[in-house]
């Protein structure tokens, strides 16, 4: 249904709009542009523009500025180095919440890519593609720094208390690994931070790269206690009625990574390992 | 490193002495294994939750198996087959495998093979030692009966095949009947017709709908415990704040006011936040759901105290003048004459922000507190569709749209009771000789003798000014009737 009515020739497509109704379909026939007319041809929101979707809670991934207020960090950075590639520009949406990026990015009109740390699931395959992946990742369980049961036996009984983001790989590795314990899903992995902190939980599951940097920088009274190693990958979601812009950023992640960008990008933001 | 030989460690108190040996040479990193030895330690098994909005995993309906094996030193793997019992299912499921050196990937090509209730991969090259090697099958199914299940199967190596250790038990539950409607309704074509509408798919998805139903249930349930607990605190808090408004103290004053501007005019989020990050970091450690029944009460209570102060406030001078005339003192007169009425003038308003309190609890579920909103959301984000916020809205509706009700019939028997048609029989002829009087000066005395024909007249007179506003008129007093 979806794929049928956002991707086809334009005849068919208002036509097929026209039958459901205004409900959904708004943003991915108007005000879109198609660039190439073969099969590799994509549709954007934005004319020229690629537009992104994150929560930019996810240090140092994604974030807000603290002055400026502007996004930055290594997705930021990704997209626009992904966007020169491909000729385009690169912007963002306003930040929105992380469970609701792929349900954003699937409905279409708003953003034309979801890039907030996604790991590729089968599930999330299930509703949105996904690009290659552009970084590896791991989980970090994190708890006080005083700490020094293993940390893993230490949650894993009734009553410990465990947060974790909704909605991320974190939470599911808490759910299976973790079943004693109390699960928490919050809205971003700060507030699982600050609850730890404030003794609120006992301790917070998240991607390593963030939990490093975020017990590096700001809560330096937590500490990684555990990596989990779980080689989940990144991806960036694209509509499954855009599969040629999904082609198209596969090609240009090439060019990224053959060119070394994409490493001097992790250098900049990771510092020399993840 | 650490944990995987850890782990080794622990699986070889439960092998035999030789083999234990043998092993710990092995992991000494000494010699190639014999054969008998597991060159492939298998560290876990688990099945992800299937359960909608609960926490079980259900035979007979697809899941995720997540199988994770430590390749020994100086072992390399080429394939591994996973098998379980008869009635479990990997036909249509797909296989990520992943294989990682520490915290590094590997890429390693491999093609899996899904059978029945066994699954092959085979690698292109065979994996190295030490690497920790992780299946996640998704959409395999465990028998519909449930049971402990664990996995075994076999590995290929250099030296053959070899027997997979078996994994630690996965309990599966049998399906529960609420799962099976889902299932009927997986089946019925209507319900297909239904989804494909992208906007009813998204919104009112019948499948999610009966499931979020069943699971929204307990956060709906906290909701109510909570405002229902909180309300009585918050009147009382409020009531307190509102005298001490209008208290002749003017510290007492101060700080009322104080109060009650801080309260209202900083957002309950924040409160939320303040009082749910800020406690514990001052030692303070107080469980959830009472904390956010402690959060709502002190908010609720603000907005009441200006409620009922308006309300006090708004009961004419007269009615004190009369008090005092019959030699009322200042207790008196609130109690008995201006309270009561202030009681009956306020329930609409106090109804509305009961409302309000009621839908504000679901600003709890950001901080961690099992309530409504938290639960859909949950639901949301597996789900990826908008039904089970729609279920939640249902479950608010289901309370406040009485009460909105209930609120709009109080006003309109208040608003007949102010015009003159009240349940204040006596007053009520004074106010019809003045005629155009509007505020009527009668006295009121709750549970003096004016209605003697009434049954209701047993009620003490605070109550009674409570229910006065719902009932029909004539019911108190005879003068109505009179009309």
């Amino acid at each position: 249904m979806f794929t049928r009515k956002q991707f086809v020739s334009a005849s068919v497509g208002a036509l097929v709009a026209g039958t459901l109704g205004a409900c959904s379909s708004n943003g991915s026939n108007d005000g879109s542009a198609a660039t190439k007319a073969s099969d590799d041809s994509y549709t954007l929101v934005q004319s020229g523009k690629i537009l992104g979707a994150s929560d930019l809670q996810y240090p140092p991934l994604s974030q807000m500025n603290e002055s400026t207020g502007q996004p930055e960090g290594f997705e930021i950075d990704l997209l626009a180095a992904l966007a020169e590639k491909m000729g385009l520009e690169s912007g963002w949406i306003d930040p929105i919440k992380f469970d609701a990026i792929i349900p954003l990015i699937q409905q279409g009109g708003k953003a034309d890519v979801g890039l907030s740390a996604f790991t590729i699931t089968d599930e999330r395959l299930k509703q949105v593609d996904f690009t290659d992946s552009y970084l590896d990742s791991n989980q970090g369980l994190v708890v006080k720094k005083d700490l020094t049961d293993d940390a893993e036996a230490y949650l894993n009984q009734a009553g410990r208390k465990v947060a974790a983001q909704s909605g991320t790989t974190g939470e599911s590795w808490a759910k299976e690994n973790l079943p004693n314990a109390e699960l928490v899903p919050l809205d971003d992995a700060i507030q699982a931070m600050t609850g730890v902190s404030t003794g609120l939980y006992d301790g917070c599951i998240a991607d390593l790269p963030v939990v490093s940097n975020l017990t590096l920088n700001s809560y330096t009274d937590l500490t990684v206690a555990k990596q989990i190693p779980t080689g989940e990958q990144y991806g960036i979601a694209v509509s499954k009625d855009n599969p040629g812009l999904t082609k198209a950023l596969n090609k240009a992640l090439t060019e990224i990574q053959g060119d070394g960008t994409l490493d001097e990008l992790k250098t900049k933001w990771f510092g020399s390992n993840i | 490193m650490h944990d995987k030989t850890k782990r080794g460690r622990g699986r070889l108190r439960g092998l035999a002495g030789a083999l234990v040996l043998a092993l710990a040479i092995a992991l000494a990193g000494a010699a190639a294994l014999p054969d008998e030895a597991f060159a492939l330690t298998t560290n876990k098994a688990t099945a992800r939750p299937n359960e909608d909005g609960g926490d079980g995993v259900i035979g007979g309906i697809a899941t995720r198996l997540t199988w994770e094996g430590t390749v020994a030193d100086g072992e390399e793997l080429s394939s591994i087959t996973l098998t379980l019992p008869d009635d479990a299912s990997f036909a249509d499921s797909t296989t990520r495998v992943t294989v990682l050196d520490g915290l590094n990937r590997i890429n390693q090509d491999s093609t899996v093979s899904a059978s029945g209730n066994s699954l092959t991969v085979d690698f292109a090259s065979p994996i190295p030692a030490d690497s920790l090697l992780r299946l996640e099958v998704e959409g395999m199914t465990f028998p519909s009966e449930g049971g402990d299940y664990v996995v075994s199967g076999s590995y290929v190596n250099d030296q053959g095949t070899q027997q997979l250790q078996d994994s630690p038990a996965i309990s599966v539950i049998a399906n529960t009947p609420l799962q099976q409607a889902v299932d009927w309704l997986d089946g019925q074509a209507w319900v297909a017709a239904w989804n494909a509408n992208p906007f009813l798919g998204m919104f009112f998805r019948p499948q999610l709908l009966l499931t979020s139903f069943a699971s929204l249930a307990p956060g709906w349930v906290l909701c109510l415990v909570i405002v229902l607990v909180a309300y009585p605190f918050a009147i009382l808090l409020g009531l307190v704040a509102a005298f001490m408004k209008i208290s002749r103290h003017r510290l007492l004053r101060a700080i009322a006011i104080v109060y009650i501007n801080i309260l209202r005019g900083t957002p309950l989020f924040l409160q939320i936040y303040i009082m749910f990050f800020g406690l514990p970091m001052v030692g303070v450690n107080i469980n959830n759901n009472v904390l956010g029944v402690i959060v709502m009460a002190i908010n609720s209570s603000a907005y009441l105290a200006e409620i009922f102060r308006a309300g006090i406030e708004s009961i004419p001078r007269g009615q004190y003048e009369a008090a005092a005339s019959l030699g009322m003192n200042h207790m008196q007169t609130m109690v008995s004459v201006i309270l009561p009425q202030t009681v009956r003038r306020v329930i609409p308003t106090v109804t509305s922000d009961f409302i309000t309190s009621y839908k504000d609890t679901s600003l709890l579920s950001s901080v961690g507190v099992m309530e409504l909103m938290m639960f859909s959301k949950n639901l949301t984000t597996v789900t990826g569709n908008i039904t089970p916020y729609m279920a939640a809205a249902i479950f608010y509706l289901i309370v406040t749209l009485p009460l909105i009700k209930v609120v709009g019939i109080v006003e309109k028997n208040l608003a007949r009771s102010e015009r003159g048609g009240g349940p204040r029989p006596k007053a009520q002829a004074a106010g019809r000789a003045s005629e155009q009087g509007g505020d009527d000066e009668g006295l009121e005395v709750a549970g003096s003798s004016h209605a003697e024909a009434s049954d209701a007249d047993e009620l003490p007179g605070a109550l009674r000014a409570l229910v006065a506003p719902f009932c029909a008129h004539n019911t108190f007093g005879g003068m109505a009737d009179a009309e």
